[in-house]
């Protein structure tokens, strides 16, 4: 049993998503529970890309395809877990701040935070503080990401959590910020709750704010 | 020391390793703010779009920052436009991005005939020989053009992109030897405008791709486009560089324009002799957020440190204060 979970990590690490769907397949009619399938398999292996990642030896190209083999393991997975009512690990609501249209950063937190078993709502880009703050109210999420890549967009971060406050929602939700200009000090300046350099580093920081 | 020379002859005796009367201060990509846009009365997206105005604002630089160049380049997309790819301009506040991506789903890579037409091309064009016809050659007139990595981003999308450099390394060689060609022809273009130096920008950055994957895809074509270039020519690359620093020395290039996210005695390790440096001096921190004195303090480090051009790491947040970016020339003339 425990061979199958093994290889499903070890192709999800290498991007092999019709490989990885097809174990996953192969895990259920073996009889083996979803929720371990999800464990036991895929979030292990999105934990090895997420920490080769931080250490350098993985860049963005292979956590891409990786995150592929997670999807394609997760739409054999979705349905099944609804139905087995396996908890996820909480609600993440992510988006880029307003005028600021890139998204590969904010993706692969997605990616790397779905690999972890939460629910995530993704905004898209150039997300405005009332779509953050409409977002907040709707879905109620424990977490709250928010990216920018460029210096000129970063400090829409501020006036997003400034409107959280007004709205009565900042208490709610644990907010982590990132993206390449971002830093541990702007994060505080701006009233995060907490700050994450890469994605893999946010994984641990969601589980932390979400544990 | 030098006796007093004028911002052209500083900035680029600088950039060639020659002697100066004090340091330059410059910017090859854009300085442009909110606060600049008002005194220029021309403001985004128009400045992308219309050469009088590009022209107007980029002037700022020289005359109300008293920068040693102008730079009326202020968007990464004039070249995407051109290439087929539909555009959002922006507003004052939020600089252009492509909405869509030709090479998404085609293998047919090829650049649309009579691309440096294009209005998007023709306005830069237009911009430099205003620039040429008003500041004569007192000034640094600095040209940009995206290199094929960027282009790439723009023509596949940045996650196809990436996904093909591991899982269709053809595919992403061919977008990368297409697209080649695109930065020589516009950087010809540009310096028979009016361009003293071009700026290639190419976003194969720190964290994105292995240096290995830069050294053997990139800076082939790097080498060749800067050798096709000709004129003065600075490589600007965001982020984290340090482990492909070396290659960057490699390409032939004259000055790298480099992020506070590189430790100054690593980039001078890895240029000397080799090439200039400019930039470090961080955006979000010091420049946006921090008092004239962090500013001048940052910039005493980047002098102390052996960088030969003071200038901001990379296109500066549209409400950075005036005053921290007159600081840099405060402290090149030594009064702050």
């Amino acid at each position: 049993m425990a061979d199958i979970l093994q290889a499903i990590a070890s192709n999800l690490y290498n991007g092999e998503d019709q490989e990885v769907s097809s174990l996953v397949q192969q895990a259920l009619d073996q009889g083996m529970a979803p929720g371990e399938i999800l464990s036991g398999g895929l979030i292990a292996g999105m934990d090895e890309v997420g920490k080769d990642f931080k250490a350098g030896e993985l860049f963005v190209p292979e956590v891409l395809i990786a995150a592929r083999a997670m999807h394609a393991g997760m739409a054999v997975l979705r349905p099944l877990l609804a139905e087995s009512d396996t908890p996820s690990a909480g609600k993440y609501v992510i988006g880029t701040v307003k005028g600021d249209l890139h998204d590969i950063g904010k993706n692969l937190v997605r990616m790397m935070v779905e690999g972890a078993g939460f629910e995530t709502i993704d905004l898209g880009t150039d997300v405005s503080a009332e779509g953050f703050v409409a977002a907040v109210r709707e879905h109620q999420p424990e977490l709250l990401g928010m990216s920018a890549l460029l210096t000129t967009t970063m400090v829409q971060m501020k006036t997003i959590i400034e409107a959280l406050e007004e709205a009565g929602l900042r208490d709610s939700v644990k907010i982590m910020v990132g993206g390449a200009p971002v830093t541990a000090a702007f994060a505080e300046e701006v009233g995060a709750d907490a700050y994450a350099p890469d994605a893999a580093t946010a994984v641990d920081v969601a589980r932390d704010l979400a544990g | 020391m030098k006796p007093r020379m004028s911002p052209k002859r500083r900035f680029l005796a600088a950039m060639m390793g020659g002697p100066v009367d004090r340091i330059p201060v410059g910017n090859v990509v854009s300085v442009i703010t909110v606060e600049l846009m008002e005194a220029a009365q021309a403001w985004f997206p128009q400045a992308h779009l219309n050469a009088e105005e590009m022209a107007r604002l980029a002037v700022t630089g020289y005359e109300i920052l008293g920068y040693d160049t102008v730079m009326p380049i202020y968007s990464v997309t004039q070249e995407a436009a051109a290439l087929g790819c539909e555009m959002d301009w922006g507003n004052p506040h939020m600089m252009p991005g492509a909405r869509t991506h030709p090479f998404a789903e085609t293998d047919d890579l090829r650049i649309p005939e009579g691309w440096i037409e294009s209005p998007s091309i023709q306005i830069v064009l237009d911009a430099l020989c205003l620039l040429r016809k008003a500041l004569g050659d007192r000034v640094v007139i600095v040209g940009k053009v995206m290199g094929p990595w960027t282009l790439s981003y723009h023509m596949m999308g940045v996650e196809n992109f990436l996904i093909s450099t591991i899982r269709d390394t053809d595919k992403a060689q061919r977008s990368l030897d297409v697209l080649k060609s695109v930065p020589i022809a516009f950087a010809k273009a540009q310096m028979q405008a009016g361009a003293d130096i071009i700026c290639l920008a190419d976003h194969a950055t720190g964290g994105m791709v292995s240096p290995i994957m830069y050294r053997d895809m990139l800076l082939p074509l790097h080498q060749e486009i800067i050798s096709e270039i000709g004129c003065p020519t600075v490589l600007h690359c965001c982020g984290n560089t340090t482990d492909r620093l070396q290659y960057f020395a490699e390409t032939g290039v004259d000055g790298y324009h480099f992020e506070s996210q590189v430790e100054i005695p690593d980039a001078v390790a890895a240029a000397s002799g080799k090439m200039t440096l400019m930039g470090n001096i961080n955006n979000p921190q010091i420049l946006l957020a921090g008092t004239p004195e962090q500013v001048a303090e940052a910039c005493h480090r980047v002098v102390d440190g052996g960088v030969q051009i003071l200038a901001p790491e990379c296109a500066v947040p549209l409400t950075t204060p005036l005053t921290n970016l007159k600081t840099l020339v405060d402290v090149a003339k030594g009064v702050a």
